[in-house]
């Protein structure tokens, strides 16, 4: 049995085409099930996301399999073969299984490392767990991509670090406040980066937003958005003065807020600290501001360099990540050689149980007058015989070095010991 | 016997650092273990000198300190324990560990001048020691609090960003173990001032206590470290001295505890030398 990846990613794939071939508005389990219906396929996957929808099966014959997927994917999506078959890109076995573990780790994402694609993986292989489209070449490969998943997370900082502005600023306010629970907020003037700050924040449990914009309508749009509170735009001072968390995002010519206005509004707050982040070009925080104790004021060039830092300290993890993922997919083979010797190991046994047998019937004869006691040390004797004898080839078998090597070994022992069995998964794998 | 608290705190310090390196479960838990192991045998040798002199033995710089030494390790696991934060163990490990040499080194007897025998000495030694053990974990809090706030305030985000906890943990931590601290020192204080007082009934001429005023360094230095964070609880209740200003007196404030604790309790006073 095989195991066969088809899909595009955005390594492969423009994003219109992707999106076209997107299964995450639809139903993923259905989709699974469909494709797992298909005749030469036993089992399949569908991951979706908005980087790549990649399909994983088993099937015994994997140019049949392509084909039916393609047609498949056209099906499905009403996409004429020939628009995305030069984006597809497939893998088989050994090769499909890296480049599985290499997406639960977060190695080919867009933005390295990054967290929610463990999840989708995860979510992917439910939904066809729930259908019971998946058997034992997907379960065990996806399982273990789980595990190479949260490994290269916690043994690299592939992971760490904000790589987007809006989360670097959280993680900042983090740094300082702890937990945001109750903190207030105050966003100044209502933009894209303000809002999902805003929205972060608020996921973060954050307590008051409060938002002003010179056009009132969009404060009232963006304090819906992030479940705030929209005040006029003269009630800034007043905001200002209980606020621990400021976002600016004006598009104002000259500084809104100044040295003086700050200290005058956070008279009363003496040292409590103050996160000013200041995202408007040109800036809406007059850069002396900084200069009061309690005040952290971040630019958006100060956000910028933090996520270029964290982006090229996630760049140099990767490579150690990769060797992990390397080390879990040569395992990984290992572990699913050992298991696919076992028909072979079992049908050596029951040969030579069946030679033992026979042989005890044939001299029941001469054994017939033994004592009970003596009979049955000459079977625990030629019992453990037959298990010496088979110890060694056992753990050889389930030892060996590749799949090439393991079809051999398997052929020869069927042949030298005249076995009759099922073949064996690996021996095309 | 005090070496082999030594030698589990010296691991447990080496530990602490990598773990802070690395930031692995696996050192961070290795650490723990080994610090967890150092203040069970370190329990074990107050409790065998305990026994020895029938009270807790403080009453000798050496044991004293070892005994500070235990009172700041148990201090430092709680607070380890209660916030799951390993990150300043590498920090306090190296006083821990530093400070327990000199017990293991001169161990010291412990004294047996019967002016010492009062509940009154006792409770004051004790009080003040566990004093400066949260002092201790105060001003390593109040440092780092420093050196977060430095590295947040010039956008430096670098090897201490990514490993101390939030400036606001750490702000809590420090103002609970200053309340603490210097609840036991006036404690020590108070109870130090009512001993003196009886002593002087009990023992007129022994040169310790005839030394006892403001005029003893020691004595001197302990009014003014309880001055130091009198001002530091009043000024974070009424004057809102939180955060930086707060991690600033809670470390000078510590300098002067230890400088009277080791220095000047070896070297220059005249009222506390019973041995």
């Amino acid at each position: 049995m095989h195991l066969f990846l088809l899909g595009v990613s955005h390594r492969t794939a423009p994003v219109d085409l992707r999106e076209r071939l997107d299964f995450s508005s639809g139903d993923l389990s259905a989709a699974a099930e469909q494709i797992a219906a298909r005749p030469s396929m036993t089992e399949s996957v569908v991951l979706s996301t908005c980087n790549r929808s990649e399909i994983y099966t088993a099937t015994m014959d994997p140019a049949r399999a392509r084909e039916e997927l393609v047609s498949f994917l056209s099906d499905y999506h009403h996409v004429p073969p020939q628009t995305f078959q030069p984006h597809l890109f497939a893998l088989e076995n050994s090769a499909a299984v890296a480049h599985l573990f290499r997406v639960a780790a977060g190695l080919d994402s867009l933005v390295v490392g990054e967290p929610q694609i463990l999840g989708q993986v995860k979510d992917a292989y439910q939904s066809s767990a729930s259908r019971r489209c998946v058997g034992p070449v997907l379960s065990n490969a996806f399982r273990w991509s789980f595990g190479v998943g949260k490994r290269v997370r916690t043994e690299t900082a592939v992971g760490e670090g904000a790589v987007s502005v809006s989360f670097a600023a959280v993680a900042l306010a983090r740094k300082i406040f702890g937990h945001l629970n109750g903190r207030r907020v105050l966003v100044i003037g209502a933009g894209e980066i303000s809002s999902l700050t805003a929205q972060h924040l608020r996921a973060q449990g954050v307590g008051d937003i409060v938002i002003t914009s010179r056009t009132h309508a969009h404060a009232e749009a963006l304090a819906g958005e992030v479940a705030g509170t929209a005040v006029p735009w003269d009630g800034m001072t007043n905001a200002l003065g209980s606020a621990d968390i400021v976002i600016t995002a004006t598009g104002s010519q000259r500084p809104i807020v100044t040295r003086p206005h700050l200290e005058a509004s956070k008279g009363h707050r003496r040292t409590a600290p103050v996160f000013i982040i200041d995202i408007a070009v040109p800036r809406d925080v007059d850069p002396a501001v900084g200069e009061i104790e309690q005040v952290f004021l971040y630019n958006i060039d100060d956000l910028q360099s933090i996520v270029e830092e964290n982006l090229s300290k996630r760049a140099a993890e990767v490579e150690r990540a990769e060797s992990i993922v390397n080390e879990e997919v040569t395992k990984f083979m290992a572990w699913q050689r050992s298991r696919s010797a076992v028909p072979t190991i079992v049908a050596l046994r029951q040969r030579f149980e069946a030679i033992r047998m026979s042989e005890l019937q044939r001299l029941e004869g001469k054994l017939g007058p033994l004592t009970p006691e003596a009979r049955a040390r000459v079977d625990d004797v030629t019992r453990l015989i037959v298990e010496k004898l088979l110890i060694e080839p056992t753990e050889q078998l389930k030892a060996l070095p590749d799949e090439e090597t393991q079809a051999a070994y398997t052929e020869a022992i069927n042949r030298l010991f005249k076995l009759q069995q099922d073949e064996p998964e690996t021996k095309h794998s | 016997m005090n070496f082999l608290p030594l030698i589990a705190y010296a691991a447990a310090a080496v530990a602490y650092a990598i773990h802070f390196a690395r930031r692995d479960p696996a050192s961070g838990r290795a650490a723990t273990t080994l610090l967890l192991l150092g203040a069970l045998v370190h329990t074990f040798v107050i409790g065998m000198q305990t026994m020895e002199v029938r009270h807790v033995p403080i009453a000798n710089p050496s044991r004293a300190v070892s005994s500070f030494v235990w009172l700041l390790t148990l201090s430092y696991l709680y607070l380890e324990l209660t916030t799951d934060e390993r990150s300043m163990g590498v920090f306090i490990l190296p006083v821990i560990a530093g400070l327990q040499i000199i017990p293991a080194i001169y161990p010291g007897m412990e004294s047996q001048d019967p002016v010492l025998d009062s509940p009154w000495f006792w409770v004051h030694v004790s009080s003040l020691l566990f004093a400066y053990a949260s002092f201790g974990l105060a001003g390593l809090l109040g440092a780092t609090y420093m050196l977060q706030f430095k590295e947040i305030k010039k956008k430096h985000l670098g090897y201490f960003y990514t490993r101390l906890p939030s400036l606001q943990i750490l702000d809590v931590m420090n103002s609970r173990a200053v309340t603490v601290g210097w609840t036991f020192l006036t404690l020590g204080v108070i109870v130090g001032a009512v001993w003196t007082a009886q002593a002087r009934g009990i023992a007129p001429n022994d040169p310790n206590i005839k030394a006892m005023s403001l005029d003893d360094p020691k004595i001197f230095m302990a009014l003014l470290t309880w001055a130091v964070y009198s001002f530091a609880v009043f000024a974070r209740r009424t004057l809102g001295w939180t955060g930086r200003r707060a991690a600033w007196l809670s470390a000078v404030g510590f300098a002067f505890a230890m400088l009277n604790f080791l220095p000047i309790n070896y070297f220059v006073t005249t009222s506390h030398t019973f041995y």
